[in-house]
């Protein structure tokens, strides 16, 4: 890993991860890891896997009574992060150590004590055994929006990430030539394809500040000098990098080989632009994936070598199922996605979980029984190579979204089943906003929608006061002081992508014919009121 | 850049004709993402390369305009 001028070698980074598991101690349970963009915090995630632990990342950033909800959300005992930094009572707060000395003295690995034995953690703290880690134990909790106002912890088994991690390597083709840029937040689960394909293949992991400094003038000359090779974007800022290649007629370095985008629909007007910028030698592959899914599910080349020709683009493909996922289109067009990848669910949420996670028979051939003497029987549900074993695919989780599919294969992303959003490539329900703002005293209705401002997605928010106030005695005064009361209010205790940018007081909302509150049709009628 | 200059990005960016010098960007809808066309056209019409957090800083045209001029 390189950060500037200072430069983490593999084998600094495995004595690093083995001192942090020291620290933590075999077995130290959920490990909440305060975030920072640099080498640190892929030290803290190894090392809490490392000693057997589950890695939870918390942002730093996020007001106080939101990171104190995720910390007793996910059950850590231990976080890892700065001195002086707030924890809840009864959380021991540890200090990351040290990365080691550059050129130290190299200890030999001890042996597995059985060669059969698959190991998924390292040698344990203690230097003699391991610490024995199963597929099915959890790997990280991530969180995901929830509609009671309450995020969603995602639970992550190990098997899922060897599994996925072995597939974007390939899917990506890494190898220790690669220069990947370290883009995403450390607190989503996208950075995860950026580090774990890199550090499984003898790759470099590029960390540089000028690439979140917004000036993409900055950025490209960083990715120049960097001699990046990939490139793994949200979408939403891939599409502002093709606006600027174009309109400031700027080049792509011709480092970059591979250039990575995810986590909303690629816009076909971008696409056009990007395909005239004859970056023929450069992949474009677009990716699909849930939290709970693991990282990528679908996936497909848009332009480059590897690119063909699908149909007409006026809506861009989300890919195909990548090797390991088993997909399943309900008669609703819904996408459900299965195979060893899936979260275990959503932590201490037995209804959340139940409702999304669904058991269902294998669509290909459920009464095909399995063959005892046949060792390569595709139903043989012990057959741990075979994702399609019905004994694995009878999990399936409901992505929420509906999708269609090109005569090709490739499926289309039509829309979404529930009212979620994508704010900046990030999942919100407006329902745990809405929920978060109706926290305020003074707060009696609200309704959060989501608004295009020139092609993004942004919140607003139409709220009723508590007070029975009559709608013509709102004073005006009393509304924007209400407004600015709900915004300082939200920004003290949800992330900035869930605070909407505009809140407008309104004497009434609009309900639907059974009574429910219409949130298009409230923000139909006030839009013309809200400035 | 002079306000009416900053205050044509702004209305070209957000896509919103009703921008004043004092307009907050945020306010008006825009996002980190939006900011980067911002500041390339800032960087475009002036040479002058800012950041995001100088944006978050200054997010009027009336103090983005300002900005500018001390980083020139």
């Amino acid at each position: 890993m390189t950060r500037h001028d200072r430069t983490v070698t593999y084998a600094e980074l495995d004595a690093w991860v083995r001192a942090t598991a020291r620290r933590l101690g075999p077995e130290p349970g959920v490990v909440g890891v305060l975030t920072s963009r640099s080498a640190d915090t892929v030290a803290a995630l190894l090392g809490t896997l490392a000693a057997g632990g589950v890695y939870c990342p918390i942002d730093p950033a996020y007001p106080w009574p939101r990171r104190e909800a995720l910390m007793a959300a996910s059950g850590c005992r231990m976080v890892i992060g700065e001195p002086g930094s707030a924890v809840p009572s009864g959380v021991r707060l540890i200090r990351l150590p040290e990365p080691p000395d550059p050129g130290m003295r190299l200890t030999r690995l001890p042996e597995p004590p059985d060669p059969g034995v698959r190991l998924v953690g390292l040698p344990d703290p203690g230097g003699a055994g391991f610490v024995a880690a199963a597929p099915d134990d959890p790997a990280y909790i991530l969180f995901t929006s929830g509609s009671t106002g309450e995020p969603k912890p995602v639970v992550t088994p190990r098997g899922a990430i060897s599994v996925v991690t072995a597939g974007l390597r390939e899917l990506f083709g890494i190898t220790p030539d690669d220069r990947v840029l370290q883009f995403a937040s450390l607190n989503w689960d996208t950075c995860l394809e950026e580090i774990l394909p890199a550090l499984t293949s003898g790759a470099t992991l590029v960390f540089h500040d000028h690439a979140y400094s917004g000036s993409l003038h900055r950025m490209l000359r960083m990715i120049d000098a960097e001699r990046i090779t990939v490139l793994d974007l949200p979408t939403a800022f891939w599409h502002e990098l093709v606006h600027h290649l174009t309109a400031e007629r700027a080049a792509l370095p011709r480092s970059v080989r591979l250039v990575v985008v995810g986590g909303e629909a690629v816009s076909p007007a971008r696409l056009a632009g990007w395909r005239a910028l004859g970056l023929d030698t450069v992949r474009l592959l677009n990716t699909y994936g849930c939290t709970e899914t693991t990282l990528i599910t679908h996936a497909i080349d848009l332009h480059g070598p590897h690119a063909r020709e699908g149909g007409p683009d006026d809506r861009v493909p989300i890919g195909r199922p990548l090797p390991h996922v088993v997909e399943r289109i309900t008669e609703e067009g819904e996408l459900l996605v299965g195979g060893p990848a899936l979260a275990l669910g959503y932590r201490d949420r037995p209804e959340a979980t139940a409702e999304r996670f669904a058991e269902l028979d294998d669509p290909d051939d459920p009464a095909d029984p399995i063959d005892p003497d046949d060792p390569d029987d595709p139903d043989d549900p012990d057959d741990p190579d075979d994702p399609t074993d019905p004994a694995v695919t009878r999990r399936y989780f409901r992505t929420g979204d509906r999708v269609s599919r090109r005569p090709d294969g490739a499926l289309v992303h039509e829309g979404r089943l529930d009212h979620q959003l994508k704010v900046r490539g990030i999942r919100v329900d407006p329902g745990e906003v809405e929920a978060q703002i109706a926290g305020h005293p003074r707060v009696g209705a609200v309704a959060v929608v989501g608004v295009p401002v020139a092609g993004h997605t942004t919140l607003a928010a139409y709220v009723v006061p508590r007070s029975s106030t009559t709608p013509a005695a709102m004073p005006a005064d009393t509304t924007a002081s209400l407004a600015a009361e709900v915004l300082d209010y939200l920004r003290e205790h949800v992330p900035a992508h869930l605070v909407p940018h505009r809140i407008t007081v309104v004497p009434e909302l609009v309900h639907t014919a059974s009574g429910k509150v219409d949130r298009a049709g409230s923000h139909r009628r006030y839009r013309s009121a809200a400035v | 850049m002079n306000v009416d200059a900053v205050s044509a990005v702004f209305r070209e960016v957000l896509e919103i004709p009703e921008v004043t010098a004092d307009s907050d960007f945020f306010v008006m809808g825009g996002d980190s993402l939006l900011a980067t066309r911002v500041l390339s056209a800032v960087a475009r019409a002036t040479g002058v390369e800012l950041e995001f957090d100088d944006l978050l800083d200054a997010p009027t045209p009336n103090a983005l305009s300002k900005k500018i001029a001390e980083a020139a």
